[in-house]
Formats: C-alpha cells, sequence, structure tokens
C-alpha cells in the first residue's frame, strides 16, 4: 500500500473545448489581416492614421495576437500559477464577447463611423476583458501560491483593462467630446499601456516559466524577474504620468530606459536559461520562440530614434511609426506566436483525441500531427515578408509593399492550413 | 535502479521495463530515466499494485494522458493485478532526478 499520505489528486486542466476557440479565431484573424494589409498597400506610403491601418492594426492586435494569447493562457495559466481555472464559463464568456466585439469595432474603423457598431464592440471587448481579469484574479489568489509570474500575468491583465477602457474612451470621444484632446492624441498612450503592460508583461511572466521548462533549464534566478517587473511597471507608471502632465519630449526617455532595462534583463535571463540548458536539442517552435525575443530590439531601435527626433523638436516621421507598430504585431508578436503554436496546439489536440485511447491505439508523437515541412516554408515566407513590408514602408515603395504582402499572405494561408489541419485531426484505428 | 524505493525487487525490475515504455510526449524521454517513478510497491496476495509517480510541474496539461498511460503498461505487464498510480509533488520533481542515460539522450 501507499506509504505516505502526501498524494495529490490529479490536478484540474482546462479542457481543449474551451481554448481551441480562440486558437480558431485568431488564426482566421491573421488570415482577414494578412488580406487586407495586401489590398491597402497603399495607404502604407501615407499617414499612419488612416481607417484601413486602424482596421488592420486592431485585426493583429485583439483578433490575432489577444485571442491566441488569452486562449493559450487559459491552457497555460494552470501551469504557472500551480493552480486550477477559476471559472470555466468566466473564461468562455471572454472568448464570446471579444468573438462579437472584435469584428464590430474593426468594421467601424475600416468605415471610419464611429456609431453603435463600432462602440458595441468596444463594449464588449473591455467586458471580454473584465471577464478575463477576474478569472485570472480568482484563479490566482485560490492557488494560494505567490509565484512572480502570477504577478506578471495578473498587472498584464490590468493594463489590457486600462487599455480597452481607454480605447472605448477613444471611439466614444470621436462623437461626444469626453477628453481634453481628441482621439488621435492619446493613440501613442493607447498603443504603448497595450503593447508594453499588455503584451510585454504578459510574454515574460509567461516566457519566464516556459523557456526554463521546455529547454529543462537549471538555472532559476527569480530574483531578477522582480527586478524586471518593477522596471516594466514602473516605466509605464511613469509613462503615463508623463503623458496625461504633458511632460516635455525629453522626459520620456526615463520610461523608455526603464523599460529597456527590463527588456535586456529579460534577454538575459533567457540566455543564462539556455545556457544551462540540459536538454541541448532545442526544436524549432522553441528556437523560433527565442528568438523573437531578440526581434523586439528592433521596434525598441525605431522607438529611441522617434523619441530622439520628438526631443530634438522634429515632428516623427509617419512612416517610421508605421514601422515600429508593423514590427511590434507583425514582427516581435506574429513571430512569438507563430513558434509557440505549434509548441502548445498538438499537445492540446493530442490530449483531447488521444487521452482515453493510450494502451488502445497506438499514439503518434504530438509532432507528428502537423506539416513540419509548411511550418518551415512559413517561416521563410514570413522572414521575407516582413523584410521586404518594412522595407517598403520606409522607401515607401509599393513594389516592395505588395511583396512584402504577398509573402505575409501566403504565410497566414500556410499557417490557417496547419492549424485546421491539426484541428481535424482524428485517431487512427 | 535511482530514486525509486520498493518492497519488491523483482517485480519493481519488471514495472520498471514496462514503464519505459511510456514517454512524456513533450521531452520525448521515457518517465523512468527522466526520474518520474518515486515508489513501486506490490502486494501480492491482495494482486495490487501501487505506483507512485510525480510530473515535472503539477498542472502539466499531458498529466493525465501519462498517468493513464502508466496504468495501461502496467495492466498489460502484470495481467490480473489492479493497479494503482497515485501522483505525489514532495518533494517536487527536479532535474537531478534525471538519470545518466536519460541526461545522455537529452544532450545528444
Amino acid at each position: 500500500m501507499f506509504p505516505s499520505g502526501n498524494h495529490t489528486d490529479p490536478a484540474k486542466t482546462t479542457p481543449a473545448k474551451l481554448v481551441l476557440p480562440f486558437y480558431l479565431y485568431a488564426a482566421l484573424s491573421f488570415l482577414t489581416a494578412a488580406i487586407l494589409l495586401l489590398i491597402s498597400v497603399k495607404d502604407f506610403t501615407g499617414h499612419f492614421f488612416n481607417p484601413h491601418i486602424l482596421a488592420i492594426t486592431h485585426i493583429m492586435a485583439l483578433g490575432w495576437c489577444t485571442m491566441i494569447i488569452l486562449g493559450a493562457s487559459h491552457q497555460l495559466v494552470p501551469v504557472i500559477i500551480e493552480g486550477s481555472l477559476y471559472s470555466p464559463v468566466l473564461a468562455m464568456s471572454s472568448f464570446v464577447l471579444s468573438a462579437i466585439g472584435i469584428p464590430l469595432l474593426v468594421y467601424g474603423f475600416y468605415q471610419f463611423n464611429m456609431g453603435w457598431p463600432a462602440k458595441l464592440g468596444g463594449i464588449l471587448i473591455v467586458l471580454a476583458v473584465l471577464s478575463y481579469a477576474v478569472n485570472l484574479g480568482l484563479s490566482i489568489s485560490k492557488s494560494g501560491k505567490e509565484a512572480v509570474q502570477s504577478s506578471f500575468i495578473l498587472s498584464a491583465s490590468l493594463w489590457l483593462l486600462i487599455t480597452t477602457i481607454v480605447g472605448l474612451l477613444l471611439v466614444y470621444n470621436f462623437t461626444i467630446p469626453l477628453l481634453q484632446r481628441n482621439s488621435v492624441e492619446y493613440l501613442s498612450f493607447h498603443a504603448h499601456i497595450g503593447i508594453v503592460g499588455w503584451f510585454l508583461l504578459l510574454v515574460i511572466g509567461v516566457g519566464s516559466r516556459l523557456i526554463p521548462m521546455f529547454l529543462i533549464s537549471k538555472y532559476q534566478q527569480y530574483g531578477i524577474l522582480w527586478w524586471i517587473f518593477g522596471l516594466v511597471n514602473g516605466g509605464l507608471l511613469a509613462f503615463a504620468g508623463f503623458f496625461l502632465y504633458n511632460g516635455a519630449a525629453y522626459l520620456f526617455f526615463i520610461p523608455l530606459l526603464m523599460i529597456l532595462a527590463g527588456l535586456f534583463l529579460f534577454i538575459y535571463y533567457c540566455y543564462q536559461a539556455y545556457r544551462e540548458r540540459i536538454r541541448k536539442k532545442v526544436d524549432d517552435p522553441m528556437k523560433l520562440s527565442l528568438v523573437s525575443i531578440l526581434l523586439l530590439a528592433l521596434p525598441a531601435l525605431v522607438m529611441i530614434v522617434l523619441l530622439g527626433m520628438l526631443t530634438g523638436m522634429q515632428q516623427a516621421p509617419s512612416k517610421l511609426v508605421m514601422a515600429y507598430g508593423f514590427l511590434v504585431f507583425f514582427g516581435w508578436l506574429t513571430a512569438i506566436i507563430l513558434g509557440m503554436t505549434f509548441k502548445t496546439l498538438p499537445f492540446i489536440i493530442w490530449n483531447k483525441v488521444y487521452h482515453r485511447l493510450l494502451g488502445k491505439v497506438k499514439a503518434p508523437n504530438p509532432r507528428e500531427l502537423f506539416n513540419d515541412k509548411i511550418v518551415q516554408a512559413m517561416l521563410y515566407c514570413f522572414f521575407a515578408g516582413l523584410g521586404l513590408f518594412f522595407m517598403g514602408i520606409l522607401w515607401e515603395s509599393v513594389l516592395l509593399l505588395r511583396l512584402g504582402g504577398i509573402l505575409l499572405l501566403v504565410t497566414a494561408i500556410l499557417y490557417n492550413w496547419n492549424v485546421l489541419y491539426l484541428l481535424n485531426h482524428k485517431a487512427q484505428s | 535502479m535511482r530514486d525509486i524505493t520498493t518492497n519488491n525487487e523483482l517485480m519493481a525490475t519488471i514495472a520498471l521495463a514496462a514503464l519505459q515504455d511510456v514517454e512524456d510526449p513533450e521531452i520525448g524521454l521515457n518517465i523512468v530515466d527522466l526520474g518520474l517513478i518515486y515508489q513501486l510497491d506490490f502486494d501480492e496476495q491482495e494482486k495490487k499494485i501501487y505506483c507512485t509517480m510525480t510530473l515535472t510541474t503539477q498542472f502539466c496539461p499531458m498529466g493525465g494522458s501519462i498517468r493513464a498511460n502508466c496504468r495501461h503498461r502496467l495492466e498489460n505487464a502484470f495481467p490480473g493485478f489492479e493497479i494503482i498510480v497515485a501522483l505525489q509533488f514532495h518533494p517536487p520533481w527536479n532535474a537531478s532526478r534525471i538519470s545518466a542515460e536519460g541526461r545522455k539522450f537529452l544532450e545528444g
């Protein structure tokens, strides 16, 4: 018999049916954004404040990046916080609300009509994020464990909530004056609390747990993560303060340097985890995830140039602002997602299909559930498309933009093909 | 046998050979060399086998499948025995539990 009383009931993991709709929705959003990108290439030679660019940005930020992160985090949060997800109902409501809200908001931007569809879309998105944040907070509270990663993902969800509330206020501000300044002036505030507060904090929180875990690394220095947490959140608060109280342009170097310091510490953390790994052979999705962390250096560099120009009393060139946004959403975040999809989704499908069949049928390895050659082709198209489109923005070349747009559309088609192939996987008898 | 306690060395050897076929799907290494098995006890009179194991992380999404696969492999290796597989997370798993063969596999 069992000699000790330390046994634990099997951990309750998040059911696949809660997670898979997010993945499918995100894949289709990526495809939609890539199609719109290709048919709107001429818009990328003009000013960044353009209905089509606004629509594409929000499909990428919400439909693609946020939806897949919400889905994956419902699956991974139990691993990170070492506790079950508090409510599957709140998880599903965050999907349904955002799945309806995002197309309404995007339609409003595309038509540049801030009427009821955009307003209702914005409200639904705020409610979706509220469902997610409440679920996350209650899950962490129930787990009773104080891990630095929990602080990262909880603060990220709060920044996302603030971002969406500010976004909703901006939508209303177009028709009913609610704010002191016009909506366009708040765009950089809205964008940066979203990019840094939501995406960067979440990527660091999740990555700091998963990267050493996937690499089976001996490196476990959580002290450095608290420093990163303080630097990034402190930088964001300073940024918000300077923005809301009309701080001089040079003051914005303070939050920028704080956030960059946090970012470099995270790169150092990942490097140490990589150096002290036991698992020497690193698979392709993991390599891409590591490369994508370095990819963040590109938009950070563009941001330094932009801020330098603003400090020198120059007008920030629109194409640099566009290049910055493009590198964040189509570069950094898309690279992470392309890598992590094939690191998480095959295992979710494998678990769903083979959990009750183990020992009865020969189960393939989860890595065999998708076509690796298509992943390779997708990555070549992605990096080539990213580079060409980026140069197209800087040189205002429609030809380069079109070539880059075609390659990014091929990337999205190949990604969708593999995701649908995975989702339709059935057990072999 | 490494860091595994048992009340029957002979039967444990047979059980561990069967469990060598259970892989952690993400890592690709079998759970014996990964160091997930803590204890194997055998009650020949009652025809029961008690397997105490862990996971690399408590909320491992693959945990249910790994545990079910363990039970199937032991059922096949010991027909007529009731198999009870329990999870234990104290002490938690860490990389020092990986066997020399496991390390060789991961470093290859």
